[in-house]
Order: structure tokens, then sequence, then C-alpha cells
């Protein structure tokens, strides 16, 4: 099937609702930096914006609307000690097998065969909330979480949106 | 998160994401994308199948590897066995309340 014209469908649906028509970014272009590592040798790091915590934490605003909140995962996490809360997709598969949405067994299993270098001992879940304020998340909370994934010796991130 | 990989890589560090969403993708141009054409929230595929899980993955780091184009967008060969729609679930009155008060 061709893929799903998302774009179209949330104009129509939320505006029904009354919400403002969110006005998409567009760019023409992207910045880019190239890998400078072999991957066995890279440091990987993944975030999750599917409205994923830890069963010992909060749970994620199901209907949150410019929510920036960001949760470290740590790298040795159990993928069934997750939750997920977000209305916006349907998550049933997700919350059988985390994997299919934020594939943690399968990035240590690369770690573990030596596919890759190393698991970042911070994994991430946030942005979550159809997030109207990009100038917040352009101008502070990305750039504060590329310091952290600095931190981390992080060679590789990988972002999952939901 | 489209906005986060650009920040990201700005900052130096390579990144790709993983879509479900292609034509949010193409507006929004990560430094590089990797389409499944799946149900949002099937980005690796269904519960419990692990090789196609592994497959996206590897893709998905092989793409970090290979890409040399800003923007691009690779689409992965997975069909999905059923016919899918976009379907959230409608905001309860309270939730847009709380909403509005914000």
């Amino acid at each position: 099937m061709q893929p799903i014209r998302y774009v179209d469908a949330l104009i129509a649906k939320y505006g029904a609702m009354g919400f403002p028509a969110y006005d998409w970014s567009r760019y023409d272009d992207a910045p880019f930096t190239p890998l400078r590592k072999p991957l066995a040798q890279c440091t990987i790091s993944m975030l999750t914006s599917g409205g994923v915590s830890r069963c010992a934490m909060p749970p994620f605003d199901p209907e949150a609307r410019n929510d920036l909140r960001l949760d470290t995962v740590e790298a040795d996490a159990p993928s069934d000690d997750f939750q997920i809360h977000d209305s916006y997709y349907d998550h049933s598969d997700a919350d059988h097998d985390l994997n299919c949405i934020f594939p943690i067994d399968r990035l240590r299993e690369m770690a573990g065969d030596g596919e890759i270098g190393a698991v970042a001992p911070r994994l991430w879940s946030g942005f979550m909330g159809r997030i109207y304020k990009r100038q917040a998340v352009l101008q502070e909370k990305a750039p504060a979480l590329a310091r952290e994934l600095k931190r981390d010796r992080v060679d590789l991130f990988v972002a999952i949106p939901a | 998160m489209g906005l986060v990989c650009r920040a990201v890589e700005e900052a130096g560090i390579p990144t790709v994401c993983v879509s479900t969403g292609r034509d949010i993708t193409a507006l929004v141009r990560p430094p590089r994308s990797y389409f499944i054409n799946a149900p949002m929230g099937n980005n690796f595929g269904g519960a419990g199948d692990v090789a196609t899980q592994r497959r996206i993955l590897r893709a998905v780091l092989a793409l970090a590897v290979e890409a040399r184009e800003p923007g691009c967008i690779v689409d992965d060969v997975l069909q999905w066995p059923v016919p899918f729609a976009f379907n959230p679930a409608l905001p309860t009155p309270e939730a847009i309340a709380r909403q509005l008060r914000k």
C-alpha cells in the first residue's frame, strides 16, 4: 500500500477538534556530520518518542501537548519493565514487545556479537507530546540532549518517532 | 523528532531517524531517514519478530555508514501484511480542557 499521508490526515483531524492547523517545519536541506568510525567501534544511543517509561517512573500523559519531558533509560534496562502511554498510535504490539518501537534487546545483542562497539550508558525516551514549541526543541532541549550524548561519548544516535 | 535529529547532527553527532511517516519526514528533512511502511509504533516490525527487528536495525545502522547525501530517505522493503490507517484516539473533554488551560 502507499504510505499514509499523515500531514493531510492530521490537519483534518485536529482542525475538526478546534486545534490550530499545525504548520510543519519545512527544510530543503539538512545538516550532516559523517560517521567517523566503523560500526564495530561505535557507541550507539537511541531515543523513542512513543510515551515509553520504566514501570517505576510516572507514566507519560497519553494526550500531552508540548511535553518536553526526557527520561534516561539505563543501557541494561529489562525490555519487559516498561509502560507505554500515548493515545496517538496503536502500541498493542509494543506493549507485548518493546523492541517493535525501541529495540534495546536487538541493540544489546549486536553489541554482544561485536557488530557495534557498545550500547551507550544512557538511552532516552521523550519529546512525545505533539510539540508546538519548536524553538524550545531546536535551541534548548535538543542541544542539551546533544551535550549529554557527548558526555556519554556517543558516536551514533538513532531516533525513533511515534 | 526530525528537529531533534537536526539539532543533534548540528552539534556534531551523526543521526538516523527511523520513520513511519514518509510525508512528514520529507518536509522536516532529518539528516538521514530510514522509512518503514508500517503502522506508527511498528517501526521495527511486529511483536516477537526478532528477525525483522534485527534486519531493520542493521539497515538503519548501515545507513549511517553509507549515506552521503544530507536529508536522504531510504525505503525499507517491508510489506505490512494487512492494510492500516492513522486513527489516533480522540482526546477526552477533560484532556482538551487541561490543554487549553496550559
